[in-house]
């Protein structure tokens, strides 16, 4: 997909940004980033008209006014600017370091190049940048070469404790840290400060030939390898003017349904383990097993890696069609069988209902999308809009709900696995052909960009790629859905147990290295 | 109740009785090498396509020699697609851990000797590591990159793989565990947790690497996020290669640090 690109003036970007999405049913704020920390980057999407807009604006001495306070999903991207760029947001309500820890320079922004200079250059003929630092007014920003430092917000009170949780967690998942405050038991503010995985995933996908950036792209978070590689297929794709083959689209198509069974399972089944329904977390492994072993059969590998390439799929396993359709049919019976276990389990019921809420006008304010989305109220499917795979001719069904809960997003997701074992059948049945990949040109188009809007498993996927005027990729960014969410995640909590976090943030199914990059 | 048990009874043992069987047919696996010379330095296909710089060719005597590094291969089967010689091979084998970090590096000019000698000094260590971590293993995962691995290890744990067999249990903090697991590549933003972790374990204690992240970067390697592998801050005593490491390789790594299976 190629959006329109324009000129657009940094002054009352914030309202130009309103007034655009308000002319437009459904329209979304779709990310805000820099290419070298000369500019704003701010993309907006119409789903309806399948159309997206991405608009250029100067910024001049480094700082600009926020948006954050007229649009308030802007404000991580403000933060994990101002990490990689430099570029300060004036007035920021809450600006602090997202994505670079203490370890790293107080002066150190990866993808300014005005600073950086190119990889491996150590002369320090970097200009000073605006540190944050306790003695700093949010007005005045001078540089005073401060360590890094992060500050949680304090909640003072009688009674009130303090609760740190990480980066390192419990269980066999990856790192971030939660700050609650606590009255009892009942959690009075969650912070949630990520960015320690951070691998600089953008900056890498300029430094090598974009012919084996695809690995790079799908190892921003490899549970979402599929869908990450889909995009980055569609991204580059998008430089060209080409059709890819109706053989490639469908395996795409399949490929990527078959990595939202198989996670929407494994989070299923989460949800079971945390609710002490052991059978039904048992259960749900062996059959996440049995989808990953449908993505083996189709490319080799069980997350699918490197079968998504620019130009089509790696290989076609004609072979191995009847077999996984013959796995498919059992799957979907198992699938059901379990699902009616849980719907009878009263615990289940309990644990889930009216906990964790997110209201609809929270997620709308937000940007919240995928499962969490769907399960208050928003009718957000990038696969009824955007082209991707053989999407949107044979999108699935929105799966809806209103509660905004833990039982709605379980809803959703069950629902939304049905969909996926009948788009996965349906597919499979009409394969045709045996064209999987063309060859692109080595060289991509000078001083284009790429787009490419993916509904992952957890939702909106969105990679932009800016080309220089040689053909290399000057600028890739990605933004993963869990960057909408993990706001949600914390203001959701207020109010509630803190027992109920663990089950409440199951249910979200957020990512952190999709996050931290 | 009633409904869950017979569930539980219909669906019977899941189980695999073997532990890290070779893989199904259909899966592609790691790459291996035959001792088929290459064409060397003329042809280099591998080495261009490789996209983790896992493969240097050479050439030696006028005869083709490629070195292949499979803690840095992340199983993408570019290069096994490109051979011409069939010097690069499929291999379904899932027991690839290694407790040297030098013997992840293949070559198809392997020297016999050196290897035997290398076995009988690793014999040793084995024994020792045998008599203290014979039985039972408590294992502390952590995370320190994209989450594949560690899906991957929560998979050990299914009814199919059944790590717990073994007497390995995934624990929920270091001051009980006897082996630190590490996945992904120990950015600069993990750095101090990780260490913090090893310190707080008991000793003895061992490092796992999982994954081609946590043993040399992966695809982050070299970027300045300084994701090089934990061997970088922390002694490690199995490697287990794979991006991610199937279930049974991760099964057989710790198998491997237990002394239960050979190399």
């Amino acid at each position: 997909m190629k959006p329109v690109v324009k000129d657009v003036n940094i002054l009352g970007l914030a309202n130009t940004i309103k007034d655009w999405l308000h002319a437009r049913t459904g329209a979304r704020f779709g990310l805000l980033t820099s290419i070298d920390g000369k500019q704003l980057v701010t993309l907006v999407l119409d789903p309806k008209a399948s159309a997206a807009e991405c608009w250029i604006s100067e910024v001049s001495d480094n700082t600009y006014k926020t948006l954050t306070t007229l649009i308030p999903q802007s404000h991580w991207f403000e933060r994990s600017i101002y990490d990689l760029f430099g570029i300060v947001p004036d007035q920021h309500p809450r600006l602090k370091h997202i994505l670079l820890h203490d370890e790293y320079e107080p002066t150190f922004h990866p993808l300014n190049w005005q600073e950086m200079g190119k990889v491996g250059d150590k002369t320090d003929n970097r200009k000073k940048t605006p540190i944050l630092s306790e003695t700093l007014s949010q007005e005045k920003f001078v540089s005073t070469g401060a360590k890094r430092e992060y500050k949680f917000l304090q909640v003072r009170g009688e009674g009130i404790y303090e609760l740190p949780v990480g980066p390192i967690h419990a269980g066999v998942i990856e790192p971030g840290h939660f700050r609650f405050n606590c009255f009892g038991e009942t959690i009075l503010n969650l912070e949630i400060r990520l960015g320690y995985t951070h691998r600089g995933v953008e900056k890498r996908l300029t430094e090598i030939h974009w012919r084996k950036a695809s690995f790079v792209a799908e190892a921003a978070s490899t549970d979402t390898a599929c869908a990450n590689a889909l995009a980055h297929a569609i991204a580059i794709e998008s430089l060209f003017d080409l059709e890819i083959p109706a053989v490639a689209q469908a395996l795409r198509t399949v490929a990527l349904e078959i990595e939202r069974l198989a996670m929407h399972i494994i989070d299923v089944g989460g949800l079971c383990g945390d609710i002490g329904f052991s059978a039904g977390a048992a259960a749900a492994g062996c059959l996440r097993g049995k989808a990953l072993r449908m993505g083996q059969m189709l490319t080799g590998s069980r997350f699918m890696r490197g079968f998504i390439l620019p130009g089509g799929v790696r290989k076609f396993a004609h072979q191995h069609i009847a077999s996984m359709q013959k796995n498919m049919q059992d799957l979907r019976k198992e699938l059901d069988e379990l699902f009616e276990l849980l719907a009878e389990n009263q615990a289940a019921r309990e644990r889930a209902e009216k906990i964790g809420v997110i209201s609809k006008s929270l997620a709308e304010e937000f940007g919240v999308v995928g499962v969490t989305a769907r399960a208050c109220g928003i009718s957000y499917d990038c696969r009824q809009h955007f082209p991707h795979g053989l999407y949107p001719k044979i999108a699935p069904p929105i799966a809806l709900q209103k509660g905004g809960d833990i039982l709605a997003r379980t809803r959703v997701r069950i629902a939304e696995i049905r969909r996926s074992t009948d788009v996965i059948e349906s597919v499979l049945q009409s394969i045709t052909g045996s064209e999987h990949i063309i060859k692109l040109s080595n060289d991509l188009p000078a001083n284009q960009t790429g787009l490419a809007v993916v509904e992952a498993f957890r939702g909106e996927l969105i990679h932009l790629l800016f080309t220089d005027g040689k053909g290399a990729i000057k600028r890739y960014a990605i933004k993963d859905p869990s960057f909408n969410n993990w706001t949600a995640i914390s203001i959701a909590i207020r109010n509630n147990l803190i027992a109920d976090f663990p089950l409440c943030n199951k249910s979200l199914a957020l990512s952190y290295s999709g996050n931290d990059l | 109740m009633l409904k869950i048990l017979s569930y539980i009874f219909r669906n019977g043992i899941a189980t695999v009785a073997n532990p890290c069987p070779p893989l199904e047919e259909d899966a592609d696996g790691m790459p291996a090498l035959t001792e088929n010379s290459c064409s060397g330095t003329g042809c280099n296909e591998c080495a261009t396509a490789c996209p983790t710089d896992a493969i240097e060719v050479s050439n030696e005597d006028g005869v083709g020699r490629v070195s292949l590094d499979l803690g840095a291969c992340i199983g993408c089967q570019l290069c096994i697609d490109i051979c011409p010689t069939g010097t690069i091979v499929r291999n379904r084998s899932t027991r690839l851990a290694k407790k040297q970090r030098d013997d992840l590096i293949l070559t198809n000019h392997e020297s016999v000797l050196a290897n035997s000698l290398k076995r009988s000094y690793e014999a040793d260590v084995k024994n020792k590591i045998r008599n203290i971590f014979g039985r039972s293993l408590h294992v502390r995962v952590v995370s320190t990159g994209c989450s594949a691995c560690d899906l991957e290890i929560g998979a050990c744990g299914n009814p199919v793989f059944d790590l717990e067999r073994f007497g390995v249990h995934i624990v929920a903090s270091p001051r009980f565990a006897d082996v630190l697991l590490v996945t992904g590549p120990v950015g600069k933003g993990m750095r101090d947790s990780l260490l913090r972790c090893y310190a707080a374990m008991p000793e003895p204690k061992i490092v796992v690497a999982a994954g081609s992240c946590s043993i040399t970067g992966g695809v982050h390697k070299n970027g300045y996020a300084e994701a090089n592998g934990v061997d970088k801050i922390l002694p490690v005593s199995v490697y287990i290669p794979g991006c991610p490491p199937h279930p049974w390789s991760i099964i057989h790594g710790i198998l491997l640090g237990m002394g239960k299976v050979q190399s």
